[in-house]
């Protein structure tokens, strides 16, 4: 193993990864969006279920709350 | 007092120098070896802004990880005092815990054994000097670059270079003693001699500061012959529990966590060395058997004394690693924090001197502090709205709460702000500002939003103490319009504020990103609504125009407090991790994007 790959290697290990803020921020972002996906399916699900119909109107947003995030997500992953 | 010791120390001083100058090159070259740890500190500290950190949160999630942290840093600075300090700043910040703290300090007198070995097998035996030279010569170049690694790169060099050369004064000065003055005469022996050196070697160490600066001391003087092995290993024993005093001294600022660590640094000290005291003659007989193993020669003192100098540190590592827990626990007996009662004056929890040592540690102690004063704030304004801090947190149904609180409770909100709110503002307010000079423009970065969530934190109460006395007078008012009105403004602050709680709460990234919008969605249909209702109720003379001017001010008033403490909830949460604080950002929806929600949902009732 070459020295350089061997300081990578030990920089992956200990999460010092020079990464550029850039990247970081797609990764971050990449994972949010995903649990976000579930959480639209979770909350798709509740508003199903539920006949109150003032929790029904906060179900509703934040569901729409969620569609803009995700689509926010995406327009900055694929950017 | 303290001046007058200082100058007595001077006189005393300059008298000894004029009568033996072997005197004044060691006391010289113990100077300039202390001028170079100091340097070599200087220099890591340059590091600490970002990798330090990083590594110190990434490595110290175990005990065992945490002696590992402890010995490699204290080996890389030859500084075990510096690892006490960066133990207390973090746990001070509360970003470690005192069991792993104390894992720091453990593996930092492992490391520190490396000192002795570098000083007797290379210090004394070649010509350390002539190294120093070039390397303070490099040093000053690499401190004069605008560069900050640079320059810690160059105090590093020029801290090893005038510690090699303090080491050099201390033995020149060592052996031109030889020839006048045979020290040993002085030699005690047996235990009183033991207890005696002991206790000179903690003092030394007490008084220098520097466990590293009596051993090269103890070695140059056993290398010069100039004090018994027997008495060199009693005055290691000492500088052991002399060296605590760096721990003592750095916690004297800190809160009780870090004061924890230094009784903790000091208990494991004291214990092993008084243990070992005891055992001074059968250690001598272990190492006499043991030393060959590791190719030491019989009559190579200084090796032996580097070989005592592990063995004691080892002996204390073994001891105490599987008592950490029970020491914790006995400390906590100790330092039980002290509950502040509801008329008293509030002051800081965590901010302190030792919190301003690092950069994480500042921005986690500001973060810590700044929930510590929403939480007084929150209260307040709970009592504001004439509900409890304690209605806003349970699970119970807004309805049921304004039900059980129908009367308006009096509470005299600038008597509140002097108790529990003004100081901790005001200290807030000044660490920011200090932590903002003392750090560099990448770091300081972080400060300012956290500043400005303070300052937002206040503004959120003024804004309940103007509301409060409208809210006071309508909730016992006859005009059942008026008084729907409040309840409905005390209702969506509740609302708004448990939104809040459950963000400092929960876990799930995905649910605070989402519940940070919504707040602010929630803020902006208030205000629609409230606006469309307060029309509605003059269009039909419900309220009179004084009834109609104070809800427009008090409208206004419950949408800054909203506004405000969701700003306040953003910046927490975001800035929470310093890992996803731009992701995290970047997805929670701003306010051009919470507009088109609010214009694309429809209109909804005002009740």
């Amino acid at each position: 193993m070459s020295g350089l790959k061997f300081i990578q290697k030990m920089q992956e290990l200990f999460g010092l990864s020079p990464e550029s803020a850039e990247s970081t921020k797609k990764k971050a972002v990449k994972e949010l969006v995903k649990k976000l996906k579930l959480r639209h399916i979770l909350l798709k699900q509740e508003l199903k279920n539920e006949t109150d119909l003032i929790k029904r109107e906060a179900l509703h947003d934040s569901i729409q709350i969620i569609k803009k995030q995700v689509k926010k997500g995406k327009e900055i992953v694929d950017d | 007092m303290k001046r007058l010791s200082l100058f007595i120390v001077i006189i005393a001083l300059s008298f000894t120098f004029v009568y033996n100058q072997n005197l004044l090159s060691i006391a010289a070259g113990v100077a300039i070896f202390l001028f170079g740890m100091k340097n070599l500190e200087e220099g890591f500290r340059f590091f600490v802004g970002g990798l330090l950190d990083k590594f110190l949160k990434k490595i110290t999630d175990s005990l065992y990880k945490s002696i590992l942290f402890g010995t490699v840093i204290t080996t890389l600075m030859q500084s075990s005092g510096l690892a006490a300090v960066i133990a207390i700043s973090f746990i001070s910040a509360g970003l470690i815990s005192v069991a792993q703290g104390i894992g720091i300090i453990l593996g930092g007198n492992i490391g520190t054994t490396t000192g002795a070995w570098l000083i007797a097998g290379l210090g004394l035996k070649i010509s350390i000097a002539t190294y120093a030279l070039p390397m303070l010569v490099f040093g000053m170049l690499f401190i004069f670059q605008e560069s900050k690694r640079l320059k810690g790169i160059g105090y590093a060099l020029a801290g090893l270079g005038f510690s090699f050369l303090g080491i050099a004064y201390m033995k020149e000065g060592f052996d031109a003693f030889k020839a006048t003055i045979d020290l040993t005469q002085y030699a005690a022996d047996g235990y009183t001699g033991i207890l005696l050196f002991a206790i000179i070697g903690a003092v030394m160490t007490i008084v220098m500061q520097s466990s590293h600066a009596s051993l090269v001391l103890i070695l140059t003087a056993l290398s010069a012959s100039q004090i018994t092995y027997e008495n060199a290993i009693a005055l290691t024993i000492g500088a052991n529990i002399g060296t605590t005093i760096t721990a003592i001294l750095g916690a004297l600022g800190a809160g009780d966590e870090g004061k924890k660590l230094a009784t903790a640094h000091f208990l494991i000290n004291t214990l092993t060395g008084l243990i070992l005291i005891g055992f001074v003659p059968h250690f001598i007989h272990f190492i006499d058997h043991t030393a060959p193993f590791f190719g030491i020669a019989e009559q190579d003192y200084t090796l032996k004394l580097a070989l005592y100098h592990t063995y004691f540190n080892l002996f204390c590592v073994l001891l105490f690693a599987p008592l950490v827990h029970h020491l914790v626990s006995l400390l906590n007996y100790f330092f039980q924090p002290k509950i502040t009662a509801e008329n008293a004056i509030d002051d800081v929890l965590y901010i302190s001197d030792v919190a301003l040592d690092f950069p994480d540690t500042a921005q986690a102690t500001l973060l810590k502090e700044t929930k510590h004063l929403y939480n007084n704030v929150v209260d307040i304004i709970a009592q504001g709205l004439s509900v409890t801090k304690e209605d806003i947190t349970s699970g119970m149904e807004i309805e049921d709460i304004l039900k059980r609180r129908d009367q308006a409770l009096h509470v005299n909100m600038d008597a509140y702000y002097e108790r529990r709110i003004k100081e901790i503002y005001g200290k807030i307010i000044t660490f920011a500002i200090v932590a903002q000079g003392k750090f560099s423009d990448v770091t300081t970065q972080q400060f300012i939003p956290i500043k400005n969530a303070t300052i937002g934190i206040v503004e959120a109460f003024k804004a309940a103490k103007h509301m409060q006395k409208n809210m006071l007078r309508y909730l016992e008012s006859d005009n059942e319009y008026i008084k729907n009105e409040y309840n409905h403004i005390r209702k969506t602050l509740i609302k708004h504020l448990r939104t809040i709680q459950m963000i400092f709460n929960t876990s799930e990234e995905d649910v605070a990103i989402l519940l940070l919008s919504k707040l602010q969605l929630d803020a902006q249909n208030y205000d629609i609504a409230a606006n469309k209702s307060l029309d509605n109720l003059i269009r039909t003379n419900k309220i009179t125009y004084t009834m109609a001017t104070s809800l427009m001010n008090d409208t206004s008033y419950a949408y800054t407090i909203a506004s405000e403490l969701s700003k306040v909830a953003h910046t927490l949460f975001v800035h929470a991790t310093s890992e996803s604080t731009e992701g995290r950002e970047a997805l929670i929806l701003n306010e051009a994007e919470i507009s088109d929600l609010t214009h694309a949902s429809s209109p909804r009732s005002t009740s």
